[in-house]
């Protein structure tokens, strides 16, 4: 006897709309009733951090997972990934914003904006106290520690990470950059490929300013 | 117990046909559970590791459908790495061992080898229905073995997956004996296809109600299809670059013309926005519109298109329809139950593609609205009081504002108070994901209002431990929780233990969890699988539980830690 027909959504979705009940309750034992009410011992990490930095560190850790995500995918599989020019790398930096990857790779297609890996977005950087700026492409680094490495060869000097505490003393730089609203503000506190449509202008000013 | 025969239970029990109720009608009694097993065809498995094949097959042995799902939700946005897991193989496997005559399988985020393909083939002589959502691993050699193979082939399914395209035949494979197909959709499909081939399966399929092609389908070809099959109730285009001046324009217009039963339309991979009018005297009946992969069509040639839809009750377009666009969206489609505005160009300099204003015209305009998913530049908290006002009927609320910790513009606050208002109006409310800027403060109203909430969604948000306590405490319903790059540590995770025994699923990445917080969790929970996808250390260096976890995904199960885990994921 065949299956007992089921009105067929044109679309036949398998997302919670059509299938919003829980998996097998009936087999799950049920759910103790109380739950571990003493408070476990461990060391919690306390909330007090100022939400800037956390979220700067959050968003490195992020970004270095996602750094070696595009290093260990292995090239057969990203062959049919997009049809555009971008790296398997390029590909797979990305999880935001939250878009499906075959939707990502069809608008990369077409979007003007997106950076091919032949393209290239040349900012100018400032070192305080150094009328001569420098530029510098910012399509040619993968990341903020990418960025940092090389504007701190450059200058030949030291740029403290975003989520190093900040020390605030003469001797030490820290990068700032100037956004489309023309404020200034502290490198790293959004993920790379926002801050990339954003930034206008980069300035590598003194720890004690900021 | 019983006053009746089996049989009679058994034929009042055809009638409850959703899992939920059949699951608790197989707790009232021994016989009812031995009745309703034997007598049930569908089962829906939402976490394929929360239980095995061979005790679903033992269980109901006279299983018909079964539905998987594999990966978390956020491996759809590159979170979860290649080779995590979620491989179909095992299920199909046991599945062809034993007795079951499956006929439909429906799986998503799942890894599909050519090998099981191919020997789900073989095993079910009455396999009618496959259907794959963002699935990989396979190739079209495993569609052409379905092609071949399964005779009695209804739906063949393929929704936005990884294929790798060996422009192969494989629709050739399809054997002339094959008049069974009543939907067919290939559009995720990279590489060319036999189009003789595809016409004349159309030609004979007089059942086929669902065809969506992919790009390597041009107008012509799109055109003899509809001859063939004017039947057709939803359709999805593929290349459609066409000269309206051309014959072959004036061809496929007369031709859609005797398409009088389409309800759903989607596709225009590629797109001459000029020739769309074509398609307008089938938007007059359209039900379901999908633009959302044809960034081809610029705003007014939307707008003018969706002007003729007055009777849409799904719309899933790009953003850069405008906010003057979902005006016309909230004055023309009346009926509007579910829309989807997805951003065309994730990576570009925001010019303002929709904002709070397009959301608060189609909220004033659709009251039939119960399903969103909003990517735009900016929100306000005033504008989601409004939505809230407009529209308490939300069942599924996705909001995604593409720079995930902006404040309200107008006033610079955080975005507690507009999505306040959502879960407070809102009282059917299963399905949430926010951003913007969020303090601690939007998950005390969650956990205060939102009852009937299953699945939320959290990026870059809240303040402390408090937040996600509120919610853990709050949401009775929980069954899924995915939380990204927000301060949420070992206190919050580690109040409630019992709390995930309650619910499917939680996901946290880069958030404040240690590997001690997860270690205390797992020893205290044996009920749950606590995975941890650490990619950056060796097992050795990772020694010190102070350390936070990159990755923690935790899910009830009854079956202990799988076997198929990857060097980098760990089951604590």
């Amino acid at each position: 006897m065949g299956l007992r027909a089921a009105a067929h959504s044109s679309s036949s979705s398998i997302d919670s709309s059509n299938h919003p009940d829980p998996d097998l309750d009936g087999l799950l034992p049920k759910p103790s009733g109380s739950s571990s009410s003493s408070s476990l011992s461990h060391k919690i990490n306390g909330g007090s951090n100022s939400r800037n930095s956390r979220r700067s560190t959050h968003t490195r850790t992020d970004l270095s997972t996602d750094l070696r995500l595009g290093l260990s995918i292995s090239p057969s599989h990203h062959s049919d990934l997009s049809s555009t020019t971008s790296s398997p790398r390029e590909e797979a930096l990305v999880s935001w914003p939250p878009i499906k990857s075959i939707l990502r790779s069809t608008l990369s297609g077409k979007s003007e904006n997106y950076h091919h890996q032949n393209s290239s977005l040349f900012v100018k950087v400032y070192m305080e106290g150094i009328p001569i700026g420098r530029k510098l492409n910012l399509f040619a680094h993968d990341g903020y520690d990418a960025l940092i490495t090389t504007l701190s060869l450059m200058f030949k000097t030291t740029i403290l990470c975003p989520d190093n505490n900040h020390v605030h003393s003469e001797k030490y730089y820290v990068l700032t950059y100037e956004d489309q609203e023309g404020d200034w503000m502290l490198v790293g506190d959004v993920p790379w490929e926002i801050f990339l449509t954003t930034v206008k202008r980069l300035k590598i000013t003194r720890a004690d300013r900021c | 117990m019983n006053y009746f025969p089996d049989e009679v239970i058994e034929h009042i029990f055809d009638f409850v046909t959703k899992q939920r109720d059949r699951n608790a009608v197989s707790l009232v009694c021994k016989s009812w559970c031995r009745i309703e097993r034997f007598s049930r065809e569908r089962v829906v498995i939402g976490n394929c590791y929360a239980i095995s094949a061979e005790r679903v097959i033992a269980r109901f042995p006279g299983l018909k459908s079964l539905t998987l799902k594999g990966k978390p939700h956020f491996a759809d946005f590159n979170l979860v790495p290649q080779g995590w897991g979620g491989s179909v193989d095992p299920w199909i496997e046991a599945l062809a061992e034993s007795r079951v005559g499956l006929e439909e399988l429906r799986l998503k985020r799942m890894v599909v080898s050519d090998e099981c393909l191919d020997l789900l083939s073989r095993s079910f002589l009455n396999f009618k229905s496959l259907v794959l959502v963002s699935c990989e691993g396979f190739t079209t050699d495993g569609l052409a073995a379905i092609a071949a193979n399964c005779r009695f082939l209804r739906e063949l399914d393929l929704q936005e997956n990884e294929i790798d395209d060996h422009r192969g035949h494989w629709l050739s494979c399809f054997p002339d004996s094959c008049t069974s197909l009543v939907s067919l959709n290939f559009a995720c499909l990279k590489g060319e296809i036999n189009l003789a081939a595809l016409v004349r399966l159309v030609a004979r399929s007089p059942n086929l109600k669902v065809l969506r092609v992919n790009r390597a389908v041009p107008p012509d070809t799109l055109q003899k299809v509809l001859m063939q099959a004017p039947q057709l109730v939803d359709l999805g285009t593929g290349s459609y670059v066409l000269d309206p001046d051309s014959e072959s324009y004036s061809k496929l217009k007369a031709t859609i013309l005797k398409c009088k039963s389409i309800k759903s339309l989607s596709g225009f991979l590629e797109v001459a926005p000029r020739s769309l009018p074509a398609f307008y005297p089938i938007c007059l009946t359209l039900t379901s519109l999908n633009l959302s992969y044809a960034p081809g069509v610029h705003g007014s040639d939307l707008i003018k298109l969706i002007r003729q839809c007055g009777r849409l009750q799904r719309l899933w377009i790009l953003d850069c329809i405008g906010d003057k666009g979902l005006a016309v969206v909230a004055s023309t489609c009346k009926e509007l139950q579910e829309l989807r505005v997805f951003p065309s160009d994730p990576f570009g300099v925001g010019h303002a593609a929709v904002t709070e204003e397009g959301l608060v015209a189609i909220s004033a305009g659709c009251p039939k609205l119960h399903s969103l998913l909003y990517f735009c530049q900016q929100m306000t908290n005033a504008a989601l009081i409004t939505v809230a006002k407009n529209c308490p009927n939300f069942i599924r609320f996705r909001l995604c504002i593409l720079d995930p910790t902006k404040p309200d513009p107008v006033t610079m606050q955080p975005l507690d108070e507009g999505f306040g208002a959502i879960v407070q109006a809102c009282k059917k409310l299963r399905r949430l994901s926010m951003s913007g800027l969020l303090t601690d403060q939007v998950f005390l109203y969650i956990g205060m209002y939102a009852e009937q909430l299953e699945m939320l969604s959290i990026a870059f948000a809240g303040d402390s431990d408090k937040g996600m306590l509120y919610v853990l405490n709050g949401c009775k319903k929980m069954r899924k929780l995915e939380i990204r790059d927000s301060p949420f540590g070992d206190g919050a995770l580690l109040k409630d233990v019992g709390k995930y025994e309650t619910m499917r699923s939680l996901w946290m990445s880069s958030c404040e969890v240690t590997l001690g917080g997860c270690k205390t969790l797992a020893m205290n929970m044996p009920g749950l699988n606590v995975e941890i996808i650490n990619e950056n250390d060796q097992m050795e260096f990772i020694i010190d539980d102070e350390q936070k976890v990159e990755k923690m995904y935790v899910y009830r199960t009854l079956v202990g830690p799988r076997e198929d885990k990857p060097e980098f994921v760990w089951t604590l």
